[in-house]
C-alpha cells in the first residue's frame, strides 16, 4: 500500500502524458507565433510559381502556425500591380529587371535570389516523330505546337529561342497551332496532336502532365536569359519586418527549394543555382 | 406596370422545395459559376476547366466537371430544360433580380416569341469562340488568391477582349432588373443549347388540349412562359394556375 502511494496513479499519469502529448503538439506553433506581432503574411508570387508556393506554403503555415495569405499568377501580372498602387508583404517575381525596378521604386525593400527555369522539349510518349535536338523541329513534316499567344515572357521566350538558334522560319512553317496558353497546350503534345513543342520544365512537373510526355533538352546558350530568373524580396509594406524576413528565410532554406526543385525549377542553393546567380549578375541593388 | 399589379409569384409547395434544391446548388455549382464568369480566363467558361491554371477553382480540382457535363445530358433527357428552373446557380441569381424588375414581360407578342431565340445566338456565338476561335486565354489568370482581391487583378490584368465578354453577360444579367429574367429567357447559351435539345425529353410539363388560351400560367411564370414552349423551363410552378386544369406533368401523349 505504501508503496501505490507514493507512485504516480493510472488517470494521474493518463492526464500527464495527455497534457504532456498537447504541449508537444502546440509548443511549435506558439513558440513561431509568439516570436512575430503578425499571425498572417501576404505573399504574391508571379511566373508560374503557384504549385510550389502552395506547397511551400502549407509546409511553414504547419511549422509556425502562420497563415499566409497568398495570391499567385501568371506572367508579370502582379509585378505590373506592384509598379502600380497594389500591395503585399513578400513578391517573389519573376525576371530580375522587376526586382531591380521595385528596389529602385524604393517599394522593395531587399531581394534574393531564388530559383531559376530552364526551357526543354516536349514530345508525346514514344516520340513518334524522333525529335532528338531543336533543329529537329524545322524538318519538314513534323507538326510543331507553341505557346506563342501566350502572355510574356510565355511566347517572346520560345521565339527567343528559336531565333537564336537561326531555325525560327522553319519551325513556324510547321506550327499547327499557336496556342495562347501552356497549361491548355500541353494536353494537345500528350495526345499526339502535336509532335513536339517547347516550354518550361515546370510545366511537365505538374500532376496532370507528370509522366505523360517526353522531356528533351534544349542547349542553355539559346535561353534568353531575362525570363530564366525568379526572386524573392520583402516589400515595404510589411508589417512585421521580422516575420517577413522569417518567411524568406524559410522560402530559401534547404527544405522549401527542394520543393521548387521537385516542381521543376533549379533552386538558387544548388551548384547550378548558384553559377546561375553569377552569370545572370543576381544581385540586389 | 399594370402587370406588375397582378399577381406575379407562384407560391406552392413545389416552388418552394424548387428554392431549396435551388439553394443547395448554390452551395454545390455556386463557386464554379463564379469563377467562371469573374476569374475564368477563357471567354468560354466551364468547357476547358481540366486544362485551366486557376488552381482554386473546384472545376478544375474536383471531379465536378465531369459530374455536370454528365448530368446535364441526363437531365435533358429525363426532364428538358429543368436544370435552368431547378439546378442552375445563375438561375436562381436571375429569379432573384427578377423579383425587383421593372417589367416581368409576361405577355405573349411577335417581339417576346423572336427573342426567346436570342439563348439560340448566345449558343453559336459561344461555340464559335470555343470551337471557331479554340478559346483563346484571353487574361492573366490569377491563379491563387483571396477571393475579392483575385477578382479585382483579374479584371485588371484582362484583355479588352474578356472585359468586353464580362461586362456584356454582367450587364445583360443586371438588364434583369429592367425585364425579368433577361439573361435566362433571352441570351444565356446553355439555356438555348437545352432549350434546341428539350424536345426529346421524357418528361415534361405540358398543356392538355381543354387548354383555352387565357394564359394565367404566363402571368405565374418567372420565364414569361407557357408550359412546353420556348423557355418553358418544367419548374411547375404553374401547376395549380389553370382555372381549367389544363396542366399536367409527365409524358406528354402525342
Amino acid at each position: 500500500m505504501g508503496n501505490k502511494k507514493n507512485t504516480m496513479g493510472r488517470r494521474s499519469f493518463l492526464k500527464a502524458a495527455a497534457a504532456t502529448t498537447l504541449a508537444a503538439a502546440l509548443a511549435p506553433k506558439r513558440l513561431a507565433a509568439d516570436q512575430f506581432r503578425a499571425d498572417s503574411l501576404h505573399v504574391w508570387s508571379c511566373g508560374g510559381l503557384s504549385e510550389a508556393f502552395n506547397l511551400a506554403n502549407s509546409l511553414y503555415e504547419k511549422k509556425t502556425g502562420i497563415r499566409i495569405a497568398y495570391t499567385g499568377a501568371f506572367a508579370a501580372a502582379l509585378g505590373k500591380s506592384l509598379l502600380g498602387g497594389a500591395t503585399t508583404e513578400v513578391f517573389a517575381g519573376r525576371v530580375l529587371k522587376l526586382a531591380k525596378t521595385l528596389r529602385e521604386k524604393n517599394k522593395m525593400v531587399y531581394f534574393r535570389p531564388l530559383c531559376f527555369t530552364e526551357y526543354v522539349m516536349v514530345t508525346p510518349k514514344g516520340n513518334g516523330a524522333g525529335i532528338k535536338t531543336l533543329e529537329d523541329m524545322a524538318r519538314p513534316g513534323v507538326r510543331v505546337i507553341l505557346p506563342l499567344g501566350a502572355s510574356p515572357p510565355g511566347g517572346d521566350a520560345v521565339m527567343g529561342i528559336l531565333k537564336k538558334a537561326g531555325i525560327e522560319k522553319a519551325v513556324l512553317k510547321n506550327a499547327i497551332e499557336k496556342e495562347t496558353c501552356v497549361v491548355k497546350m500541353m494536353p494537345q503534345i500528350i495526345s499526339g496532336k502535336g509532335h513536339v513543342s517547347i516550354v518550361e520544365r515546370r510545366l511537365t512537373r505538374m500532376a496532370a502532365f507528370e509522366g505523360k510526355v517526353e522531356v528533351l533538352p534544349i542547349p542553355e546558350t539559346l535561353f534568353p536569359p531575362g525570363p530564366l530568373t525568379f526572386t524573392i524580396g520583402v516589400m515595404k509594406y510589411a508589417k512585421d519586418r521580422a516575420l517577413a524576413d522569417h518567411y524568406v528565410n524559410f522560402i530559401c532554406s534547404r527544405e522549401a527549394q527542394a520543393i521548387f526543385e521537385r516542381q521543376g525549377f533549379i533552386p538558387a542553393d544548388s551548384e547550378k543555382g548558384r553559377a546561375l546567380i553569377e552569370k545572370l549578375g543576381v544581385k540586389d541593388v | 406596370m399594370s402587370e406588375n399589379l397582378t399577381k406575379t409569384v407562384a407560391s406552392t409547395p413545389l416552388t418552394w422545395i424548387r428554392r431549396a434544391v435551388q439553394t443547395g446548388m448554390l452551395a454545390v455549382l455556386g463557386q464554379w459559376s463564379f469563377y467562371g464568369i469573374f476569374r475564368c480566363p477563357f471567354p468560354v467558361p466551364f468547357v476547358d476547366c481540366r486544362v485551366c491554371p486557376v488552381i482554386t477553382c473546384w472545376g478544375r480540382i474536383t471531379s465536378l466537371f465531369w459530374g455536370f457535363w454528365l448530368i446535364l445530358p441526363i437531365s435533358v433527357i429525363l426532364f428538358g430544360r429543368a436544370f435552368c428552373g431547378w439546378l442552375c446557380p445563375g438561375g436562381l441569381v436571375n429569379q432573384v433580380i427578377g423579383r425587383f424588375s421593372f417589367l416581368k414581360l409576361r405577355i405573349r407578342n411577335r417581339w417576346t416569341r423572336i427573342a426567346a431565340w436570342g439563348g439560340v445566338a448566345g449558343l453559336a456565338t459561344a461555340l464559335y469562340l470555343w470551337l471557331g476561335m479554340g478559346n483563346p486565354r484571353s487574361m492573366v489568370p490569377i491563379r491563387v488568391g483571396e477571393f475579392w482581391n483575385s477578382v479585382t487583378l483579374s479584371f485588371q490584368h484582362a484583355t479588352p477582349f474578356w472585359l468586353v465578354r464580362t461586362f456584356v453577360v454582367l450587364g445583360l444579367v443586371a438588364a434583369g432588373f429592367l425585364i425579368a429574367n433577361l439573361w435566362c429567357r433571352f441570351a444565356c447559351p446553355t439555356g438555348g443549347l437545352l432549350e434546341l435539345l428539350k424536345r426529346f425529353s421524357l418528361f415534361r410539363v405540358f398543356k392538355t388540349s381543354a387548354c383555352n388560351d387565357c394564359d394565367a400560367c404566363l402571368k405565374v411564370c418567372e420565364m414569361g412562359a407557357r408550359p412546353d414552349e420556348p423557355n418553358c423551363t418544367n419548374c411547375g410552378d404553374c401547376l395549380k394556375s389553370c382555372p381549367v386544369d389544363a396542366i399536367k406533368i409527365g409524358r406528354k401523349r402525342v
